[in-house]
C-alpha cells in the first residue's frame, strides 16, 4: 500500500473514532490501528511490538507525524487529558485522491472506531495487550487465568480484575470480527 | 595505590569521570574508532567548525545519561505510583553501570562520517542499529564486560543502547518497563540524552546558539511519572518532569526545530551526504559495507578520505566525477525545496517535480532528498506542585506550536542550473498539476 493511500485509511480511522465519541489522542489511534491490522487484517503494514500503553508501531507514529506536517491532521487541545487529533485543512483532498481504497475497507474501520470507540487509554491499554498476548504470547487453548496473568506481568499497573475484563472484551471483539469477516 | 577516578576534559560537560573498569572500555578497539568518525559528516565543509567526533559525543551521552539515572532513582524523587518498576536496591548499582556502557557505547555501529544511508551502504537486513548491537555482543566486547566488577551482560548493554524501537529487526528480547526507562533515558524521542548531548554540543562545534537549553535544570527536574493521573488514563510509567523543568523542556523542543531546520537539514549539508552516500556505494560495490567486525572496525573517515583523495587525483578513476563533488565542492544546487502552497496543489509536489527533472536533464544530474521528523513528542506527563499529573502540553504555551521538521529539495547539477530554473519557472504549475494518483 502507498503512503497516502495508508494515510487516507488512518484518517477515515481517525474521523470515524471522532464520530464514536472517542477522545481520539495518539494511543486510540495507536490501539484501534492495531486491532485493524491484527482482527481485521487491513494491510497497513504497521510493525507492532509491546511498548508504550500496549502494542505500539513506531512506523504508525511517524506517520502521525507525517500527517500533521502535511495538514492532514491537527492536534486539538481538549483539557483535562493530551490533545485531540482532528481533520485537518487538507484531509478531504486527501480523501478524494483514493475513494476506492476507502469504499473497500469501511466496514472493517467503521467497525472498530464502534466497538473501541467509548474506551479512555487505560481501558484501551488492556485490550490491546488482551489481544496481543491472546495472538503472540498464549494461543491455543483459552486458559482465561494464564492469560491474565501474563497481562499483568507485562504491566504490572494494570489489576487482575482489569486483565480478565480486558481479555472478555477482547473475546467480545474478536467473535464479532470473525462475524463481520464470514471466518 | 593507583588511581581509581579518571577525567577527561571535555567542551559541554567540563569534566567526564569513568573508573578504571569503564576505561578499559573506552580503550577498546570499537571505542577508539569513534575517535574517526565526524559527528556531523561532513558538515564541517560549510560549518567549518563541527570537526567534532563521535567518540566525544558517546562520552558525553554516558555523563548526561547518568545524572540522569542518578535523578530518578533517588529515593526521595521516586513516585509511589512507579516504584514497582525499579529493581530491589542492591540492583540498581548494576543497572547504572549497564546504563553508561550502553550510553558510551550506542554509536558503536556508525558508517564512516556517520553516514545515514543504512539501507544503501548495508547489505539486506543489516543497519546502524544492528551493528552496534553485534559489536556490543562480540567476543571482543564479552571479554571486557566479563572483566568489569560485577561482570556485565552484553545483552543488557546492546538492548539499553539501541532501545525498543529498532528491537525486533536487530533480534534482541522484549523489554520489561524498567528496561524501557532506562533505554528511554539513551534514546528517548523527548529527553534522550543522545538528543541533549548532540543538541548542546553540535550548537557548540557548528557556531550556532540555537542548540541551546538549560540541561542542568532540566535533568534536575526529571521523574519517572504515570502517564496521566485520571482513572482513564494508563499507570504506565514513562519519563515526565516536575513543574518548574517544563520551560526548560520548552527551550529543548525548541532548540531541537531550530538545529534541524537551521543544521541539521541545511540543503548543502544534505547535497553532501548524498554524494558522499553515491561515492561509497560505487566504492563498495556489490559486497556494501563489510559487517565482519574486524573488517568494519578498520572502516573509518580517514580510509575513506584517503579514497576520495586518490580517486580525485586520478582522472582514469572511475569514482573521479563523484569524489570531485565533494574534494573540489563541485556539489549538486538546490532547484527546488517543499513549500506549503505547493503542498496544496499536490501532496507529493517534490516527488512530480523530481520525476519531471529526471525526465527533462537525467537522472544523473538530478537528485531527491527528504528529512521527515520522527517521534519527538512534546507530550509527557508532569508533576504539579499538589502532586497531580497534568499532560505538558496543556501547561506550556508555546509546546503545541513547535513546528514539525520536514524539508525535501531537488538538487541538479551546477551546469543545469540556469535552465532548470527557467523551465521550472515555466512549467511550475503544470508538472504539479500532472500526477495522476492510482489505486492499486
Amino acid at each position: 500500500m502507498k503512503r497516502l493511500q495508508r494515510e487516507a485509511l488512518i484518517l477515515s480511522l481517525i474521523e470515524n473514532l471522532l464520530k464514536n465519541e472517542s477522545w481520539c489522542g495518539e494511543t486510540h489511534i495507536q490501539k484501534s490501528a492495531y486491532f485493524l491490522q491484527e482482527l481485521l487484517h487491513v494491510p497497513l503494514g504497521f510493525e507492532f511490538i509491546l511498548y508504550k500503553y500496549g502494542p505500539f508501531s513506531f512506523d504508525l507514529s511517524d506517520e502521525l507525524v507525517s500527517m500533521q506536517a502535511d495538514d492532514i491532521i491537527l492536534l486539538k487541545l481538549r483539557p483535562p487529558y493530551g490533545p485531540s487529533v482532528q481533520p485537518g485543512t487538507m484531509a478531504e483532498r486527501l480523501k478524494n485522491l483514493y475513494p476506492k481504497t476507502l469504499k473497500r475497507y469501511e466496514k472493517e474501520i467503521v467497525f472498530v472506531a464502534r466497538e473501541l470507540g467509548g474506551n479512555g487509554v487505560g481501558d484501551l491499554e488492556s485490550i490491546a495487550t488482551a489481544l496481543y498476548v491472546v495472538r503472540h504470547k498464549i494461543k491455543g487453548k483459552d486458559d482465561l487465568q494464564k492469560r491474565a496473568n501474563c497481562i499483568r506481568e507485562i504491566k504490572p499497573h494494570i489489576s487482575l480484575e482489569q486483565a480478565l475484563t480486558a481479555l472478555q472484551r477482547q473475546k467480545e471483539i474478536s467473535d464479532k470480527a470473525s462475524a463481520l469477516l464470514g471466518v | 595505590m593507583g588511581k581509581h577516578l579518571h577525567e577527561i576534559r571535555d567542551p559541554v560537560h567540563v569534566f567526564i569521570r569513568l573508573d578504571t573498569d569503564e576505561r578499559e572500555v573506552l580503550d577498546s578497539r570499537p571505542l577508539q574508532r569513534l575517535r574517526n568518525i565526524h559527528q556531523l559528516g561532513l558538515t564541517y565543509l560549510l560549518y567549518p567548525g563541527a570537526t567534532h567526533r563521535r567518540f566525544e559525543h558517546s562520552l558525553g551521552v554516558m555523563e548526561l545519561a547518568t545524572r540522569i539515572f542518578d535523578v530518578i532513582t533517588d529515593m526521595y524523587n521516586i513516585c509511589p505510583d512507579v516504584q514497582h518498576i525499579l529493581p530491589p536496591e542492591d540492583q540498581r548499582k548494576y543497572w547504572r553501570r549497564v546504563l553508561r556502557m550502553a550510553a558510551l557505547c550506542h554509536d558503536l555501529g556508525h558508517l564512516p562520517f556517520s553516514h545515514s544511508a543504512d539501507h544503501k551502504l548495508f547489505p539486506d537486513g543489516w543497519s546502524h542499529e544492528r551493528m552496534t548491537a553485534e559489536i556490543i555482543r562480540s567476543k571482543e566486547m564479552e571479554r571486557v564486560w566479563s572483566e568489569i566488577t560485577p561482570p556485565l551482560r552484553g545483552e543488557d548493554i546492546a538492548k539499553i543502547a539501541i532501545g525498543p524501537r529498532e528491537r525486533q529487526k536487530v533480534g534482541l528480547g522484549q523489554f520489561n518497563l524498567w528496561e524501557t526507562i532506562l533505554s528511554e533515558i539513551i534514546v528517548g524521542d523527548t529527553f534522550g540524552a543522545d538528543r541533549m548531548d548532540y543538541l548542546l554540543r553540535d550548537s557548540l562545534h557548528a557556531g550556532v546558539a540555537y542548540g541551546k537549553f538549560d540541561h542542568y535544570r532540566l535533568v534536575d527536574t526529571l521523574r519517572i511519572l504515570p502517564k496521566g493521573g485520571s482513572a482513564e488514563d494508563s499507570k504506565e510509567p514513562t519519563l515526565g518532569l516536575l513543574e518548574g523543568g517544563i520551560q526548560s523542556a520548552e527551550a529543548l523542543l525548541w532548540a531541537r526545530y531550530f538545529m534541524y531546520s537551521q543544521v541539521y537539514c541545511h540543503p548543502v549539508r544534505r547535497i553532501y551526504d548524498i554524494h558522499l552516500g553515491d561515492f561509497l556505494e560505487k566504492k563498495m560495490g556489490k559486497n556494501k559495507i563489510p559487517t565482519k567486525s574486524d573488517d568494519f572496525l578498520a572502516l573509518d573517515d580517514n580510509k575513506v578520505l584517503v579514497w576520495i583523495r586518490e580517486s580525485v587525483s586520478n582522472q582514469k578513476d572511475q569514482l573521479n566525477e563523484l569524489a570531485k563533488r565533494i574534494f573540489d565542492r563541485m556539489h549538486f544546487k538546490r532547484v527546488y525545496g517543499r513549500n506549503p502552497e505547493d503542498q496544496r496543489i499536490n501532496p507529493q509536489a517534490a516527488d512530480t517535480i523530481y520525476k519531471a527533472a529526471c525526465k527533462k536533464f537525467g537522472k544523473d544530474s538530478i537528485r531527491y532528498d527528504a528529512y521527515k521528523q520522527k517521534g519527538g513528542s512534546q507530550l509527557f506527563p508532569v508533576q504539579l506542585k499538589d502532586d497531580t499529573i497534568q499532560q505538558s502540553i496543556e501547561l506550556s504555551a508555546t509546546l503545541e506550536k513547535v513546528p514539525i521538521v520536514f524539508t525535501e529539495y531537488v538538487f541538479i547539477e551546477d551546469k543545469h542550473l540556469n535552465a532548470a530554473k527557467a523551465w521550472l519557472g515555466k512549467k511550475h504549475s503544470e508538472i504539479l498539476k500532472s500526477r495522476k494518483e492510482t489505486e492499486e
